[in-house]
């Protein structure tokens, strides 16, 4: 081998070759002062100390406790429907209209509960309409609704509204469920 | 030098970590614990931290307490707060005698350890884990375990390591690559080809894992270089796709493969086709120069020399760029023009750059973004302009709350009065005693069977009248027998219809009874609760300013802080780009001599050939 090949091939091993072998993790790290990296990481707690106290005042100011009522989606297996979206009515008036991305369509399947609907209500008798719609058994337009009739005390009030898996009938199924 | 597949390897992870903390696994008992997890699968931990740390607050997580713990520790984790994390999952080993907890708990312990760069420690926590964690926590188990002892330099218990998983996640491939490149710069190519072949002949449909199987080509394609086998090389390097982030450098192995098999015109046809590449590119450089050595190599100086000049020229124009660019990542301009694109949402702590802006600067920097280290600091940056951003949004609703808050507060005490007025004329206490009569009164009928008790007014009154008759004073006289008899008969007749319905009669007053309860004790409370909220309101709103005023000057004290440290970050990230536009200089500028030596070494030799040709002519002349 000539000595140009020889300067190629190292020039060219060096910068192509190894420029893609990876670094132990932790240690390339070292790289990065230190002191900042900590003061950054310092920061991002108290940030996140602080932004937990202001979501909390922001909730507890906006929907205090004895008028709460907030409203919940969660699915079971959910097989026979692929959820698009969610109309929500609270005493014939619409409150929510939520249309689903993938990713969301996805946290629902994993077990993630998706607050759709966070507002106040007067004690006393209210009744709530849910509209699913999206594509239900054999790829046809699906859409049900779900009613519940509640009555509000003071306190919060949590509803979830559930979708789930009819098997025997190979149909899905819309529950709504009341939380203490 | 670190690398993406390094970042890739940490992304997984980063984020496998506490999915498997809170993964399906059952009914959920706490919608709010549900909540957060929806945001977690979203990978917005931003937000299911914040959510989560509320809730937890709040004792809306009681049902699910050890998973919300489990989960708040991997979320501590992955968002840096090691301490906190670490704190958790020790308390959880000491409250908790659950195998499955325990597991969870060792193997967190021993991911934040590892973070730290505490490897050895990190394998002590790793091996007190037992049996009980889930699949995708299992992964990430023998993941970072394999990691852990590559980092220790113990490639050899990694490898066997690797030999006893069984797992179909990416995350292997990833592993074994690293593996693969450590033991080929360790010189055991033997060992390092094996690993990094297996990955080279990965099948997939997934973009990454393609990406990893060109790169572990290119990794092996090289080593094969260095070991000075051009025909395994050139094999290799042809597995990898010409449309791949990796074809310019597998392009220019390929010429190379060719030359150490002295096929100096087969290399030129890679080269050739890379020279028309981004101009930008190492590899293009590179080739700018092979070109004319293999040119020079098959005799046909005329072509080299021409080659050598558009190298050079192509070199002084962007060297040329090189030191503009250099001004610019000195004077704070490239920093922010590289986020230009990005959406800035908060809480994707696992965010990288990958894709960088159609830019002339941008050009430079694919190298450094490939760089982990630049990818950390730049998400350090990121993240803190994305913090700074969402407090200024908290200050401005703090504003509004503020006067929301001064609103409610003078609406209460105009309301107060009238308050005052409405629920100033109820007494329970007389209500209630109002309802035990009635109550009394209905016992004592039931008890005597007393059926006209239950008559309603008209036949109270019906029967008032008839039983008024008897008490006249000619009631007895005879004349009034006819009027006695009739008496009689409505009097039977209405007592009859009495005793009829009595049953009926009494079910109803005690229903009637029941409902006036229920609304006595829905009055009570409303009653209380009114009087709370006069009483509470004032001090509620209060507690409420309060709050506020002492959330103002913490945002502010705390958008200060940030605003300093950016500013660091981003003198060490300018510096680092400036370093990296240093080192692209000297290797152009290192290109550059070898491109002038070598055309003067094909002058030098055509001028030496023109004279001996000139001298055999001379000679030849009679």
């Amino acid at each position: 081998m000539t000595p140009i090949v020889r300067f190629f091939i190292r020039a060219c091993v060096t910068a192509a070759c190894f420029a893609i072998l990876p670094a132990m993790p932790g240690l390339a790290a070292d790289l990065q002062p230190v002191s900042l990296d900590a003061e950054v990481q310092t920061l991002k707690g108290a940030v996140l100390d602080l932004n937990r106290e202001l979501f909390m005042l922001e909730e507890e100011l906006l929907y205090p406790a004895n008028t709460q009522v907030a409203v919940f989606v969660s699915m079971d297996v959910g097989e026979f429907f692929a959820l698009d979206s969610v109309q929500l009515r609270l005493d014939d008036k619409p409150v929510a209209n939520y249309l689903y991305t993938e990713r969301e369509v996805d946290a629902l399947h994993r077990g993630g509960v998706q607050q759709l609907f966070l507002g106040n209500l007067k004690a006393g008798d209210h009744e709530l309409v849910a509209i699913f719609t999206g594509i239900g058994p054999h790829g046809r337009d699906y859409r049900r609704g779900a009613t519940l009739a509640f009555d509000k005390r003071i306190g919060a009030k949590y509803v979830e509204l559930q979708i789930s898996d009819k098997v025997s009938k190979q149909q899905p199924e819309f529950r709504v469920r009341e939380w203490e | 030098m670190a690398n993406g597949a390094w970042l890739a390897v940490a992304w997984l992870l980063t984020f496998a970590g506490p999915a498997t903390a809170g993964e399906r696994g059952g009914a959920i008992r706490d919608l709010h614990y549900g909540e957060v997890l929806f945001h977690f699968y979203q990978q917005d931990e931003f937000t299911a931290l914040t959510h989560l740390l509320a809730a937890r607050q709040a004792g809306r997580v009681t049902r699910h307490a050890v998973d919300a713990e489990l989960l708040l520790g991997g979320l501590y984790l992955s968002y840096g707060q090691t301490d906190q994390a670490t704190a958790i999952f020790d308390r959880l080993l000491a409250e908790s005698a659950d195998p499955a907890v325990h597991d969870r708990a060792w193997h967190f312990i021993g991911k934040a350890r590892y973070q730290r760069g505490l490897f050895a420690e990190a394998d002590a926590a790793f091996e007190r884990v037992g049996t009980q964690l889930t699949a995708a926590l299992r992964d990430e188990h023998e993941m970072l375990r394999a990691q852990s002892l590559m980092a220790q330099g113990r490639f050899d218990d990694a490898a066997a390591r690797l030999e006893t998983v069984r797992s179909d996640g990416g995350w292997l491939a990833y592993v074994r690559f690293n593996l693969g490149v450590a033991l080929v710069r360790l010189a055991r190519d033997a060992e390092g080809t094996a690993q990094l072949d297996r990955v080279g002949r990965l099948r997939s449909d997934d973009a990454e894992l393609l990406a990893l199987r060109d790169k572990a080509n290119l990794a092996l394609g090289f080593a094969y270089l260095h070991a000075q086998d051009g025909e395994r090389a050139r094999e290799v390097l042809e597995r990898i796709r010409l449309n791949g982030p990796h074809a310019n450098k597998a392009l220019l192995g390929v010429g190379w493969a060719d030359v150490l098999q002295a096929d100096y015109r087969q290399a030129l046809t890679p080269w050739l086709a890379l020279s028309n590449r981004d101009p930008l590119d190492s590899a293009v450089q590179e080739s700018l120069l092979a070109i004319p050595y293999a040119f020079g190599r098959i005799g046909a100086d005329g072509s080299a020399a021409e080659h050598y000049v558009g190298a050079m020229v192509s070199f002084d124009r962007e060297l040329a760029g090189l030191d503009a660019a250099v001004v610019r990542a000195r004077t704070g301009r490239i920093v922010p023009a590289l986020l230009a694109d990005d959406d800035r949402t908060i809480g994707r702590w696992h965010w990288q750059l990958d894709h960088l802006p159609e830019s002339d600067d941008a050009r430079y920097l694919y190298r450094l973004v490939a760089d982990h280290t630049f990818q950390d600091g730049l998400r350090s940056y990121r993240d803190l302009v994305a913090l700074r951003e969402h407090l200024t949004d908290w200050r401005d609703k703090l504003a509004v709350f503020e006067n929301m808050v001064d609103t409610r507060s003078l609406a209460h005490a105009e309301r107060l009065p009238r308050i005052e007025r409405r629920f100033g004329g109820i007494d329970p206490a007389e209500l209630r005693s109002r309802r035990d009569d009635f109550a009394l009164t209905l016992d004592m009928i039931e008890a005597e069977r007393n059926v006209v008790g239950l008559a309603d007014k008209t036949e109270a009154e019906q029967w008032s009248r008839l039983a008024a008759l008897e008490s006249s004073p000619a009631w007895q006289a005879p004349q009034a027998a006819a009027a006695r008899d009739r008496q009689r008969v409505l009097k039977g007749v209405l007592w009859w219809r009495l005793d009829a319905d009595y049953r009926y009669r009494l079910w109803q007053a005690r229903r009637n009874l029941a409902e006036l309860d229920r609304g006595l004790a829905a009055t009570a409370e409303l009653s209380a609760s009114a009087r709370l909220a006069r009483a509470d309101r004032p001090v509620e709103l209060e507690t409420e300013q309060m709050r506020i005023a002492a959330l103002q000057p913490r945002i502010e004290a705390m958008q200060a802080r940030i605003d300093a440290v950016l500013q660091r970050q981003e003198t060490h990230l300018q510096a680092m780009i400036a370093d990296e536009l240093e080192a692209q200089k000297r290797r152009l500028a290192s290109y550059r001599i070898q491109a002038r030596f070598a055309l003067a070494t094909i002058y030098d030799r055509t001028a030496v050939a023109a004279a001996g040709a000139a001298a055999d002519g001379e000679g030849a002349t009679p």
